[in-house]
């Protein structure tokens, strides 16, 4: 019998990936520019731990999905647009800013809160899932210090798989160095799950389920609560661009023989 | 609301079509459809208690509306918009353009003709002659950087008190508006296949739409995580699927159109964003709310344009149209040209390209017009002939036949009545009728008439039916579908053309445009980047993997013997190119769904503008600084 | 006045301090001499006494903590071991490497010592206040920020520093013991990606990087995929190369389009993959978009072969672009390699 656990996705949101990001000064700290009107996604490492809780929730059903999310309603609305269509879940929203420049630890404070508050929560069957480095800070501090926050010492990073055992304990695969995998074997929930890309391929829209979802995720929204992130004594010196440019030698009129005899010695022998 | 919601989104392998029930479903989401669901979300929100607005299909719930839109984002629409707004601002009586990202008033207007600095354009006798006498008046006629500004932005023109925007940014906006009001859904990422035909005592209904399939192959075979399309059955059907939509197409073809209307006539719109650099030029006249309307260059036959938003970015693009009967006639390198252009650059020359789109326009105005209503469904916007093709605009009249739809659904639900071609015509349509959207389009009609016949010619009909209110215009001379592109090129030009593409691999178009004498274009790496890195500008181009491709040659044979092969000289994103063997192919990556295949054809077979099919599908432009 | 501890851990053989940790060694004494400040080095090993020989010769106080408990990386065993040996150091600084082993438990422990955390360290400089630099939105943006409460962990990145090398001799080091909770998790062993082909290899000196081009219909008509496959493998044998991937290349595997069976989101760099640190790195096929040469962001010496005149690597990207087709180029650089006449 499999034990249908209590999921927790914590998930922030991101410009997405291929927009053309500059920094600026705010009031607040460095900051993007134009970042409320880019278009926002589910943060990718997040989202893939969104749907291998979907998926693992499919394999022992009685469980429940909540997907915990900071940022501005109004962008989290437009990502709901997308990521409602894909799985079912429960959404905990909290009205608050966007970005990567805050402090880790604050978002942390925030976001255990709202987990430890969730009515209805076991925390002997929670499972806390969220993307192991966020494409905004890229820290891979928030979910360890949310799991740390709500007492919870197995932890897990960089994880591409969870094979659940029948008596509720489960195999976990973490990315380690030089591209291998280290397999652990936990004894149970409360267990925490930093997830990289998971094995999972994006679950298609499926509008049904959109629809399903909106009746809940819209009334949330409406009542997130609004949050304010304390700076706990970050301070930003210098936010900018990398100045890369070399001066390209682009190579025209080589033989491909020519070309690889060049190459070869450019590679070297060590 | 029935059907099965079990799914938790583990890869589906059921293969029966899921099927749900709405009270009504839009196509696509612009403004048109903006206009329609801000009219119905009002009222319903004014007394959400009104049985009128109880759904039919889930009892007790309220009205099921949802809208269908194919791109990735409803941020992602192309157009850098100037509006007079009309219809917009009576929705939005309070409307602070500050509230929507690069939106601000028109602060100014003016009109340019550009000459040929290069002299690398195809002008005819006439047009050189007025150049040479332009020229040579020189500054008396305040002929300053290869281009004459006109004395007076014509009346029909004006856009003062108007807006410039951002399609995206407004629809970004609108729905965000929509959203939170909670009687409507907008799902983006979903694209409709067809609609959903059903027989009735009358002849034939449209009952509602199907998405289309996910999970198959380029050819649409099933493959891994095979969901078949589900139908949305409604009680009506929205169709606000711009110029080239899967659904207009669909009804146009089932139902066919009014007598002696077709859709000859189209532009593509191709633009760029771009930032300007902080330090200004001196005396740049180039500040926030500044509109320009261009003509004379690259080609005669091409209109641009350049509106300035708030934080020095720029909307600056161009028009390629379908009589301009060059069968090599091409966008991006015009675009191109025509930013270098001297009363151009010298604003533009230190900027950075933010951003770049294109989009087809349906120039046929009311000519264009199908039947707007049918038992089950009504259409709106760019697809239903709303666009005035005189004044240039289509925005503000979209929005307004959405909102008169909106209210004529409203008094239909209120009245208890079932939304066929009848109610629809006695509500929706006698509205449009009368309104200035019509007027509007009426004046309009005959307007491009002389464009047929030339440039010159052109213009002085638009001119006259401009400056009369349509009261006059010149005749219209029809055109057969083969006459429409015309290969006038001698043998010189072709030769060196076909040098260049052994040299270096470029395509027919481009080779051409060199060897007729227009530079090459130095790339920067910041303002003038190649074709295809511009794809990748701002949000990258993509498709959505496991969907079938949505352009599809049905006759290979018949491109094969092709000479012309204008679809891959007008593709906007150079998805359309050749294979080995001559037959065209198509690379869903760079696809931009500009719809330019739809009406490019150079041999289009007996009463079809092309034999391409252009598909509902997802994927696309991704930039929302557009 | 600051004072700094080194967090260090030994690798699998639990009594020889791993690479990076030896690069954090080198970024605390470089630290501490600019500080003029005391240094502390921690050791979580097996046996902790071993594996400070290392660094007998810092000058630092050296703490361990040893045990079979922490012959494996496991949040529970690595958490109370740093815990404990911040407890005992009491440093306003933690400094340690950012393997996945300290990856993992570093933010809890600084959590448990009231301080906070700053990961992907890349650089440790200021002259008043210490200032960090690390990169933010994937390589796309460069920040250098500083902190004024602490305790302050500073994960460092490896590969950036060069190790400590100093001679190795006998040490004299504090055994720290740790508060163990009920360990609910084991390790039971490591795993190698299931195509077998070891493809990822942090340390060589070369990344070569196979785009989608190889994948495409090459001049003849026709697509190539299983002379591709051979072509880059091979390569990568005689080159002893680590082998990277751009998205679209991995992403076809789930079009059903032909696809080269060795390649996993794992050989994924870019935006949405890895950004590895070698020398020097070799594109082939590949556009030279920028989701994915921000993933080329710390390596040296770029060159890249494509029959694209026009693609990004010609515009600064790289240093070097061969205009020639990538096929008969690698064929006759596997030649020349393999030969042994390089």
């Amino acid at each position: 019998m499999q034990t249908a656990f209590h999921i927790v996705v914590c998930a922030g949101i991101v410009p997405d990936p291929l927009q053309s990001l500059e920094p600026i000064t705010t009031t607040a700290g460095p900051g993007l520019k134009n970042e409320m009107v880019l278009p926002a996604v589910l943060d990718p490492w997040a989202a893939s731990a969104l749907y291998e809780a979907a998926a693992l929730a499919a394999k022992a059903p009685g469980g429940r999905l909540w997907l915990v999310s900071l940022g501005p309603k109004a962008k989290l609305q437009q990502v709901m647009m997308t990521v409602a269509q894909k799985v079912l879940f429960e959404l905990a929203p909290i009205d608050g800013p966007i970005g990567g420049f805050p402090d880790a630890h604050a978002t942390a404070a925030i976001l255990a809160d709202m987990i430890a508050a969730l009515p209805g929560l076991d925390r002997e069957r929670l499972l806390l899932f969220g993307g192991w480095e966020s494409a905004a800070r890229g820290a891979g501090v928030t979910l360890q210090l949310v799991g740390e926050r709500l007492g919870i010492s197995d932890q897990f990073q960089g994880v591409d798989q969870i094979d659940l055992h029948d008596d509720g304990s489960f195999e976990v695969l973490e990315r380690v160095e030089g591209g291998k995998y280290q397999v652990s074997v936990c004894a149970g929930a409360p267990a925490v799950l930093g997830w990289a890309t998971g094995n999972l391929a994006e679950p298609r829209n499926n509008p049904q389920l959109g629809m399903a979802n909106m009746r809940t995720i819209m009334p949330a929204l409406q009542k997130a609560p609004a949050s304010k992130l304390e700076a706990n004594g970050l301070s930003y010196i210098s936010a900018a661009l990398p100045k890369q440019q070399r001066t390209t030698r682009v190579v025209k009129d080589m033989t491909p023989d020519q070309i690889a005899a060049e190459l070869a010695e450019w590679i070297g022998t060590e | 609301m029935s059907g099965d919601t079990t799914n938790t989104g583990s890869p589906a392998t059921d293969f029966a079509r899921q099927t749900m029930e709405v009270d009504i479903a839009c196509v696509g989401f612009g403004p048109a459809t903006g206009g329609f669901l801000t009219t119905i979300s009002r009222a319903w929100a004014e007394n959400p208690a009104d049985p009128a607005f109880e759904s039919k299909v889930a009892p007790g719930m309220p009205l099921q509306v949802v809208c269908y839109e194919r791109a990735d984002d409803i941020a992602s629409g192309v157009s850098g918009v100037v509006t007079r707004a009309q219809g917009i601002r009576a929705s939005f009586t309070e409307l602070n353009p500050a509230e929507i990202p690069m939106a601000t008033e028109v602060s100014s207007e003016r009109v340019l003709y550009l000459l040929d600095p290069l002299g690398a354009s195809r002008r005819s006798y006439t047009l050189r002659i007025a150049d040479r006498v332009l020229r040579a008046l020189g500054p008396i006629a305040k002929v300053r950087d290869h281009s004459f500004e006109l004395p007076w932005t014509p009346a029909f023109l004006k856009k003062h008190g108007g807006l410039v925007m951002s399609i995206g940014q407004f629809n970004q906006w609108v729905g965000s508006l929509l959203m939170t009001s909670g009687l409507v859904q907008i799902w983006p990422g979903t694209p409709v296949s067809e609609p959903l035909f059903e027989p009735t005592a009358a002849g034939r209904a449209v009952r509602g739409i199907r998405l289309t399939d996910q999970g198959v192959d380029k050819k649409g075979n099933p493959a891994g995580g095979f969901m078949p399309g589900m139908d949305v059955r409604a009680l009506l059907t929205v169709v606000g699927d711009g110029p080239v939509g899967s659904v207009s197409q669909s009804i146009d073809r089932e139902f066919g159109t009014p007598p002696a209307h077709s859709h000859d006539e189209w532009a593509l719109g191709m633009k760029f964003v771009i930032e300007l650099p902080e330090d200004a030029v001196a005396d740049s006249p180039l500040n926030s709310g500044a509109v320009w309307h261009t003509f004379g260059f690259p080609e005669p036959e091409v209109f641009g344009f350049l509106y300035v938003h708030p934080a020095r970015l720029v909307s600056v693009g161009i028009f390629i149209p379908s009589w301009m009967t060059d069968p090599s006639r091409t966008a991006y390198r015009y675009l191109q040209h025509y930013i270098q252009h001297p009363a151009l650059w010298r604003y533009l020359k230190d900027g950075t390209l933010r951003s770049w789109g294109a989009k087809s326009i349906d120039e046929s105005g009311k000519l264009g017009e199908p039947h707007l209503t049918g038992d089950g469904y009504a259409r709106i916007g760019e697809n239903s002939g709303s666009t005035n093709v005189l004044t240039g605009s289509g925005v503000d009249e979209a929005w307004t036949t959405g909102t008169q739809l909106g209210e004529a659904a409203i008094e239909l639900l209120r009245a208890g009545l079932p939304f066929t071609q009848r109610n629809l015509n006695e509500t929706y349509v006698k509205l449009r009728r009368a309104s200035w959207v019509e007027q509007g389009a009426r004046e309009a009609q005959n307007s491009r008439n002389g464009f047929r016949a030339g440039i010159v010619k052109g213009m002085i009909g638009m001119a006259l039916t401009g400056l009369t209110g349509g009261r006059l215009s010149l005749k219209a001379s029809k055109r057969s579908a083969g006459e429409r592109v015309v290969r006038v090129e001698e043998s010189l030009t072709r030769k060196k053309a076909a040098e260049l593409i052994v040299a270096d691999g470029r395509p027919l178009h481009d080779a051409l445009l060199s060897a007729r004498g227009w530079p090459e274009i130095h790339f920067d790496g910041r303002l003038l980047i190649s074709h295809q890195d511009a794809l990748l500008m701002g949000g990258k181009v993509q498709a959505v993997p496991g969907s079938a491709d949505h352009v599809v040659f049905p006759d290979a044979g018949l491109c094969i013997v092709c000479d012309e092969k204008t679809c891959i000289a007008m593709c906007s994103g150079q998805a359309i190119t050749l294979a080995d063997d001559g037959a065209p192919t198509f690379e869903r990556e760079k696809c931009v769904h500009c719809g330019a295949c739809l009406w490019n054809c150079a041999h289009p077979p007996p009463d079809s503008l092309s034999p391409i099919e252009f598909r509902g599908g997802a994927g696309g432009l991704h930039s929302a600084e557009n | 006045m600051e004072s700094i501890l080194v967090l260090t851990h030994a690798d699998e053989t639990g009594i020889a301090l791993t690479k990076a940790s030896l690069e954090a060694v080198s970024a605390g004494l470089e630290l501490t001499s600019r500080l003029g400040v005391s240094l502390t080095i921690g050791i979580v090993a097996v046996d902790a006494q071993s594996a400070a020989a290392a660094v007998s010769s810092s000058g630092a106080r050296l703490l361990g903590v040893s045990g079979e408990p922490f012959r494996h990386a496991l949040y529970a065993t690595d958490a109370a071991a740093c815990e404990a040996l911040c407890r005992a150091a009491q440093a306003t600084i933690v400094l340690a490497p950012g393997s996945s082993r300290f990856a993992r438990v570093a933010a809890g422990v600084a959590h448990r010592l009231g301080g906070f955390i700053d990961t992907h360290i890349g650089s440790i400089g200021g002259t008043v206040n210490i200032e960090a630099g690390r990169w933010f939105y994937r390589q796309r943006v460069e920040a250098v920020l500083s902190r004024d409460r602490r305790p302050w962990f500073l994960l460092i990145d490896p590969g950036i520093r060069s190790a400590f090398a100093g001679e190795p001799g006998p040490a004299q080091i504090e055994q720290v013991p740790a508060n163990l909770p009920q360990l609910r998790t084991t390790v039971s062993g490591f795993r190698a990606p299931s195509l077998g082909t070891q493809t990822i290899r942090p340390d060589a000196r070369l990344l070569f990087v196979a785009g989608a081009g190889w994948t495409k219909k090459q001049p003849d008509g026709q697509t190539h995929v299983p002379e591709a496959g051979d072509l880059i493998l091979g390569f990568l044998r005689v080159a002893g190369a680590s082998l990277g991937s751009s998205k679209s290349l991995v992403d076809q595997g789930g079009e059903g389009q032909s696809v080269l069976p060795f390649l996993t989101h794992l050989n994924q760099i870019g935006q949405t993959g890895a950004t590895p640190h070698h020398p020097k790195g070799l594109a082939t096929c590949c556009h030279g978009e920028e989701p994915h040469v921000v993933g080329w962001r710390f390596i040296g010496d770029r060159r890249a072969v494509s029959l694209d005149p026009t693609c990004g690597w010609t515009r600064g990207k790289a240093d070097v672009v061969y205009i020639a087709d990538a096929f008969q180029v690698m064929a006759k650089l596997n030649e020349l390699m393999g030969s042994g006449s390089a």
